[in-house]
């Protein structure tokens, strides 16, 4: 990896597809797209990446209700302290 | 990973300092609805704090989570840190390849713009694309903690239910 901050003002298509690239490595493995690894055009990679971040937005979104509930089913009083839970749970 | 597991380790420090942020505030949430927003908006700002407010979407979360949390002091105290760090980045954007393409690539750029956290006020494609690479990051960083504890759930459930045979 070349640095990062020195080259400001010269940054060419290379750059860019060499990060665009890196998007891709991060991208899940789709089994009903490409079964090489081959090379997404940078656009795609674009879509995809956006797709992906969408997901994982939801997922989020999921997770912190299913957490809720979780909650609510744990915690007859009303009064759990939610860091000491959360952290219990993740101490297992 | 080894950075990986760095990034999930400081998300978890994090996300149980803003829980507690949660838990001594005045508005305590009561509904599961509440709870869920409460837990979502700690565990936003808990990514964001993990990356000390060092990139533009965590700055952003931050500021944007700072309007919403009622514990005034603690928002205070990580936004004065995520002010500290704030570098203006912004260089003029680089184009290259058809006409077609071009209005392609702008079309996903500004999909993209508008997911990443302070994604809009980026107008460089490079200084976008890495902060897009940090963000998903930390991103899977937080879906994988918060899915260990929400899977618990299912222990639990089994533990109150009728003991079913495996």
């Amino acid at each position: 990896m070349s640095s990062r901050r020195a080259r400001a003002s010269n940054l060419g298509e290379d750059e860019i597809n060499e990060l665009v690239s890196k998007l891709q490595a991060l991208l899940p493995h789709s089994s009903s797209r490409c079964t090489r690894r081959e090379q997404m055009p940078p656009w795609k990679i674009l879509e995809e990446t956006c797709g992906y971040i969408k997901r994982l937005h939801r997922e989020v979104d999921n997770l912190s209700e299913r957490i809720s509930q979780l909650l609510a089913s744990t915690d007859a009083t009303g009064d759990v302290d939610v860091a000491d839970f959360v952290r219990s749970l993740l101490r297992q | 990973m080894n950075t990986y597991n760095m990034v999930k380790q400081e998300f978890i420090k994090k996300w149980i300092t803003t829980l507690h942020m949660l838990d001594s505030s005045v508005d305590h949430p009561t509904n599961v609805t509440e709870r869920k927003n409460a837990i979502k908006l700690s565990s936003d700002l808990a990514i964001a704090a993990a990356r000390s407010g060092a990139t533009v979407w965590s700055r952003a979360i931050i500021s944007r989570t700072g309007n919403k949390t009622t514990n005034k002091p603690v928002a205070r105290r990580i936004l004065k840190k995520a002010r500290n760090r704030m570098k203006n980045r912004c260089t003029t954007v680089r184009r290259n390849g058809s006409l077609k393409a071009k209005i392609r690539m702008r079309k996903r750029t500004e999909l993209l713009k508008s997911l990443v956290p302070g994604g809009e006020s980026i107008n460089n494609k490079d200084y976008l694309i890495r902060e897009t690479l940090d963000y998903i990051v930390y991103l899977r960083a937080q879906v994988d903690v918060m899915r260990s504890v929400a899977a618990v759930d299912l222990v639990i459930g089994d533990l109150q239910n009728v003991p079913r045979n495996k």
